[in-house]
Parts: structure tokens; sequence; C-alpha cells
């Protein structure tokens, strides 16, 4: 049914029909989890009544640590699907277990990965069901939430379907990134927020709209996990502190991510587009060297009151220069 | 080349400039301007000469400064009706060697505290129009970057300044223009009506029109029904206009059918509201395109023209113009995420007047111009505008975008005007303060922005203003009320 099945190199893997065996497997597979999760730590729930009784809903944890894709869905009163890696078919470990717990097998190899996990994201939701994907791509190496992909939104948008916050607490502690055992006896809490949808941020064909509700779906996330929030992407410099996990981006991202960057420059002039390498880190564009730093009034948050002083130009911009490059020739 | 040359080859009884009664053909508009130079030549004007003008729309403005252009000078075009005292704050960056005086600018023809020389433009004007024995006109050979002009901005970095744009910057843009799909020909009639000393009005409205051999429309001091009527008079087939002379031709009672000839309408220099570009549609029939660009662009970075509008988007980058959306380090972000919108294309100026450190601050060794402004594409290549990236203000580590803000504060019916700026919170790091104008309570308000706006973004304290500061180009000031 959907353009997973007819693409060479993909999984065949149809996630709509609920099929019997799987759905008491998975039955099976979450009754133990739940069994589990509840003897063997301090699994609280909180806000289940937000969870849809039927219709589609796309749920958007925080993510910290492998465990999260068992605890979340071990908390919630529908199954479940989200994507995962393709590698996982290639264990004879993981390649029924995963399925049956929800995963949505996604080639990463091809081009259009985001493409083909997107398609995958979108038959579940239109089969009315619930969908879980973390938005920010990656687990959190700081331990703070980082910026939101627009993924979510525009899954939201697509199928008309809402997004459900979701914030937990303690798995980190239960299973934190380089440890292959989950810690007994630990606090977890999973809370789920009000669902939200996209036409409430503004025209929904404006695409400051996604990354308005995207933010608004990041900051109930922030309140209901009690995470510090920073503006920018988990896995990069900024979320350095920490050890990284192996295979930290263990999401197959359901937006294509391509650079802004529209260059169309005459050949003389090396174009943006041309440096910038598919795929890879885009070549930064330099700033200039006296530039001052941007946002310059970020404020710390765990500091005391915090000091804005950087509206202020720096020193350099108020001296004037008497005879500059640009004027010598008119003089 | 030289600038002033875009008007050689055009037929000598094409109709160049209607300025009133006053109709020059092509032919005249050469003859004319060869007479000025002459005059100018006669007060020293010549290569690198610097000559101010404080003229508005008008005839003269023309003539001078294709005049002056021609002889190798610089020309520094200066708002007629600004307070004198400004006038010679500008005057005194870039020392010109003459400054000519015409009808709008003639409060400060006496004023004392000018000391630059000045010259009655009018008089010169009138000249030209009446002199027998016109010697040729001169186009003398300038180097691609040589000053063509001197615009005084407030610029991407806040503080007023005076940019430089050279002869190929300017050029540049027309040449861009005539590759689009849909460029304007000599057979289009443009009203000149947005002021030519700003960048827009200047290059694309009034260079760009004499550049195509078209006919421009001159209106000196706005008047809608004025302008409308011009419109319809002269069949103007290129409309541009603010979005405030745009929200007066629509409260005109003019005919419905008055834009009928129009063919391509643009708004500029501010935001145009949606609701504006409704209602321009509903009753007159055409969609105005918005753009965006800046006086250090020459000016135009993106354009609505020659594809679908999408009324709340400044359309599509010019082909030959490079745009990134970056990040703090100066890495583009992905599609979708919003960035500061960084260009690079031979319009981009070549720096401040007589401030390096300025210059340097806005642009970088490789010729990308940090523009200061957030922008996000559409997968289709749209660009929308989102604020100036330091006027954010950040809760809680969000970005709260004052813009936003104000624009669900500006939709409460009691709400006359709204700015947003931040303050320090111990607690959040900075919190929103809404300052407004209008007769709206604050529990109104209250609730209004909880129906509208996520949690971070809501004003935590209300200021309710008598007025609120608005510049002299009818942008609010925030920085005054930081």
């Amino acid at each position: 049914m959907g353009r997973l099945g007819e693409r060479p190199g993909s999984f065949r893997f149809e996630p709509a029909p609920e099929l019997p065996g799987s759905d008491r497997l998975s039955k099976y597979i979450f009754g133990g989890i739940r069994h589990l999760a509840s003897r063997g730590w301090h699994f609280e729930v909180e806000g289940r009544e937000h969870i849809p009784s039927d219709g589609p809903a796309i749920l958007t944890p925080n993510h910290l640590s492998f465990c999260d894709s068992i605890f979340v869905p071990a908390a919630l009163p529908r199954r479940v699907w989200a994507i995962g890696k393709g590698e996982y078919m290639d264990s004879w470990k993981t390649k029924h277990l995963f399925p049956a717990m929800g995963m949505i097998p996604v080639d990463r190899s091809g081009g259009d990965a985001a493409m083909a996990a997107l398609d995958a994201a979108a038959n579940v939701l239109d089969a009315g069901r619930l969908f879980m994907i973390y938005p920010e791509g990656t687990r959190s190496r700081s331990g703070n939430l980082h910026k939101g992909r627009t993924g979510a939104a525009r899954l939201s948008l697509r199928c008309n379907a809402p997004i459900v916050p979701v914030g937990h607490e303690g798995t980190l502690e239960v299973q934190p990134p380089d440890s292959v055992k989950m810690k007994l006896g630990r606090d977890v809490v999973v809370r789920f927020g009000r669902p939200m949808w996209a036409h409430e941020f503004g025209d929904v064909d404006d695409p400051r709209t996604l990354r308005r509700f995207t933010d608004a779906v990041m900051f109930e996330i922030a309140q209901l996990s009690g995470q510090t929030y920073v503006d920018t992407c988990a896995g990069s410099g900024d979320d350095a502190s920490g050890s990284a996990p192996a295979g930290s981006d263990d999401q197959a991202k359901v937006t294509p991510s391509r650079p802004s960057v529209v260059g169309s420059a005459p050949s003389a002039r090396p174009s943006v587009q041309e440096t910038v390498p598919t795929g890879g880190d885009p070549t930064p564009i330099r700033p200039p060297t006296n530039r001052p730093t941007v946002p310059a009034r970020r404020p710390e948050r765990n500091g005391a009151s915090p000091e804005v002083p950087a509206l202020r130009l720096p020193p350099g911009r108020r001296e004037r220069v008497v005879h500059g490059a640009v004027r010598s020739g008119a003089d | 080349m030289n600038l002033a040359g875009l008007i050689n080859d055009h037929d000598a009884d094409a109709i160049a400039l209607v300025d009133g009664d006053e109709v020059l053909t092509y032919g005249d508009l050469r003859r004319r301007i060869g007479a000025m130079q002459g005059d100018l030549g006669e007060h020293g004007i010549g290569e690198d000469s610097i000559v101010a003008l404080a003229t508005g729309n008008d005839l003269a403005f023309v003539l001078a400064t294709l005049a002056v252009l021609g002889l190798g000078g610089v020309v520094m075009p200066l708002n007629p009706s600004s307070p004198t005292l400004e006038l010679v704050r500008k005057l005194d960056v870039a020392h010109p060697d003459l400054l000519l005086i015409g009808h709008a600018g003639r409060a400060h023809l006496d004023s004392e505290t000018i000391t630059t020389e000045r010259l009655d433009l009018i008089e010169l004007s009138n000249r030209s129009a009446t002199a027998t024995d016109v010697p040729d006109r001169i186009v003398v050979d300038r180097n691609d970057g040589d000053a063509a002009f001197y615009l005084a901005t407030s610029g991407v970095s806040g503080d007023a300044k005076v940019a430089v744009l050279t002869h190929r910057n300017l050029g540049w843009i027309h040449e861009a223009l005539a590759e689009m799909d849909t460029p304007a020909t000599s057979a289009d009639v443009a009203l000149g009506v947005l002021p030519f000393t700003h960048i827009f009005g200047l290059n694309v409205v009034l260079l760009g029109m004499l550049r195509i051999g078209g006919k421009l429309v001159l209106q000196e001091r706005f008047d809608a029904v004025e302008s409308l009527r011009l419109v319809q008079e002269h069949g103007v087939t290129m409309l541009t206009g603010a979005p405030p002379m745009w929200q007066r031709w629509l409260a005109s009672d003019m005919p419905d059918d008055v834009l009928a000839s129009v063919r391509f309408a643009a708004s500029g220099a501010a935001a145009l509201p949606v609701a504006v570009f409704e209602a321009v549609r509903e009753r007159f029939g055409v969609e105005i395109a918005q753009g965006y660009g800046l006086t250090e662009t020459s000016p135009i970075v993106t354009l609505g023209r020659g594809f679908p509008v999408r009324p709340t988007s400044v359309g599509r980058v010019l082909p030959g113009v490079e745009v990134a959306l970056v990040d703090e380090s100066g890495s583009p972000v992905d599609m979708g995420d919003e960035g500061e919108i960084v260009v690079r294309s031979p319009g981009v100026f070549a720096g401040y007047l007589d401030d390096a450190a300025a210059t340097e601050s806005v642009l970088s060794e490789d010729g990308w111009l940090w523009t200061g402004d957030v922008g996000i594409f559409d997968e289709d290549g749209y660009l929308y505008l989102v604020d100036r990236i330091k006027d954010i203000v950040i809760v809680s580590g969000f970005n709260v975008y004052p813009a936003e803000v104000e624009n669900v504060l500006m939709a409460h019916p009691g709400v006359q005007g709204a700015i947003v700026t931040g303050t320090v919170d111990a607690l959040t790091g900075e919190a929103v303060v809404a300052h407004v104008t209008g007769t709206a309570t604050e529990a109104e308000l209250h609730e209004h922005v909880a129906r509208h706006l996520s949690r971070y973004k809501q004003p935590s304290v209300y200021h309710f203003l008598d007025e609120l500061p608005i510049a002299s180009n009818g942008k609010a000031i925030r920085r005054a009320l930081r």
C-alpha cells in the first residue's frame, strides 16, 4: 500500500493493518513490559486522559535514553508505531521483536530515506493510529531539551492529527547512554500534555506556522519533563557535554534535511550550493570579523540575575575611520 | 560602465518623463542633462565630485542625478523635508562639494547652519529647458567599483550611516530584472511616487524604468486621489507603493476599475497586512506583490513578480542573488527553520562611508552581507520575514519574535498600536513586555493573547501609553522603549 513496499532495497512492511498475530504479540509484549515496569521501577504515568481513545495522534517525547522507546509506549493505553533504523532488521534478536513493538523499519541508506519515513508515518496516521516521534531527532547528550525539528508538525498537518506532547523523567538513570543494562528500582515518570493542533498557530500554508507550532510543542515538553530548553539541535556542538551515545542518530528523519540556501550564482563566483555537500555539514558562511555575537543577549538560565548588556554596539562600530578604504576612491 | 549611460540608446521621441504639465522625451531628457552639465561644470563639478540633492520626486531630481553621474560625480539624495539639523548631520558625514536645492527642499535654502555651497536647482532646471547652445551630454567612463550614490540609511546595524553604492551595484539590479520571466518593457508606464531618496524608488522605480526606456509619471507629493487619477490618465502598468499608500488608495472613493491598466502592483518598505492585500484584490482586482531588500543590497533580494503571489511572503530570490539562512555560527539552517538572512550578489554595496568598522561588522571578507533580519523559506523557495535578530526576546531559552506578539495584540479591536520588547527576568532570563495604545484593558489583553499565543510568548507586563514612538518612515521604534 505505501511506497515502501514498492521500492527495491527497502523493507516490505505494512504498518496499517493491525494483524492479529502481531497485535497479539504486541499485546503480550507490552502487557509484560507494563507488568515489569510497575514492579521493577517506580513507574508513574500522568495525563493519560490526553491520549485520544481513537483516531490518529502524534506523540512527541523528549529523548534521553534508549529505554524511552520502552517506557513511553508502556505508558500508553493504545498501540503505538515509530520509525526505527532498518539495521534492526538485520539481527535475529530484533527483527521480530521490534516490529511487534511497533517499529517501522526504514532503510536509511537511500537518498530519500526521509521521504520514505514520512510516507510510512503518514500511513500509520491515516489508518487512525498513534505514531511516536522524537522531535529532537536524536538523544540529547547534555540532558537539556533541544530545538525541535518540524517533521512532527508537518505530519500533523498532512494527516490532520494532533500532537500530544510527552515529557518524561528518570530514564537516563535507568539506562545511561553507554549502558546496555537497565537499572532497577529507579523512579520513572511519563507525562502527557494536552493535544495541540497546527491551526492554533496561524495560517497553515505559512512556514512560520510550522516553526511556531513546533516551538510551542517543545515548550510544553519542557514543562512536562522539567528540562531546560536550549535553542540548538541535539547532536550539535552545544550538545557535546556528557558521553556521546554510539550511533546517536537513532531515528530516521521524516523531513528531508537540506540547507536553507538559494544560490544561483554566476560561475565565476563559487555558489554556496556547490560548496555545501549534500547530507554532510554545510560549509559555514563566515561571519564578518567585527561582528557582534548574535543574538547578543541570550541570557543564562541558571545564573543569578542575567546581565543584558549586549545591545550595545561593539566598540569598533563607533570608531570613525577618517579615510577608510571606501572613501579613498572618492577623495 | 557609467549608470548615466542607461538612457543612451532609447528612441529620442519616446516619452521618458511626465512631471505635471511637462512631458519629456528621451531626446529632451538627454539634451537638458547636457545643458545642466554645462552649468554644473562651471561650478567645478566633475569626476569624483560629491553633489547632495534636496528635492522631491520631480524632473529636477532626474536631471541633476543623471547630469552629476555622467560627469563622473557621486550623488547623495537627501530627504528634502527632513529637519535642517538632520540634513546638516548627513552633510557632515559626506562633505559634499555642492548642495542642490529643489522645490521640496526650499525650506533649507536660507538656513545659516548649512555651510555647504548651495545652488538653486529650480533655476538650473529651468535654464536647461530654455538653453539654446547646449553642449553635448557627457558620460565619462567609470570603473565598476566607483561610487555612484551615497545613500543615508538607518542601516543593517541601526545607527544612521551613509551607504556607498557603486555603478555596478545599481546597474546589476537592472540586468537581473531584465533576466526575469516577465520583465518590464519600454511599453510599460510606472508611477513614481515612492521617494527617490529611498533605494527602491531610486533604483527600481526611477532608474529601472529609464533603463528599459519606459515612461515614468512623477508625483512629487503623495495624494491618494491624485495618484489614482494619474494611473488612469496615463494607463500606468506598474504601481508600487508603501503599505500606508495602499491603505489610502483603498480608502479613496475612486471607481473600482481605476487600476484596470495595472499589470504589476507591489508594496515595499514594511510588511503589508494580509487584510490590505485581500481588500485590494477584492476591490481593484490586483494582487500586490511584496519584496525584500535593503539599501545595502541595491535593494532587491527577493521579489514577488513572475509567479503566483503568496500574501504573507516577500517572494522568491532574484536570480543571481545568493541567499542563505544561517545560525549563529554561520552554518546554513535546515529548510523550514528560521535563520539570519545573509546575502551575496553583485548588488551588495561597497561599504559605509568613512566607517570601516561598521562595514566590517556586516560584510564578511567573502562578500556575504549579514542583514540582521531573520527569515524562513518554504519548500517552494518563497521567503517569509520573521523579525530583526536583535529584537528577539529569549524566554526560558525559547525565541520570542516581537512582531508575532505585536500582530496578535493589534488584532484586538481595542488596540491601536503595540510594540513588544524584552526585560530581564530572574526566573526566565527575559520576559515579554507589551507597550500598547488604545482602549483595551490588561485583563482583556491577557485573555486575548492566551487564545492566540503559546504561554512563553504572552506578555507578562503591559504598559499603556498615550502614543508610541514612530520613526519618520512610519515604523515603530522598539529601541526607544527598551
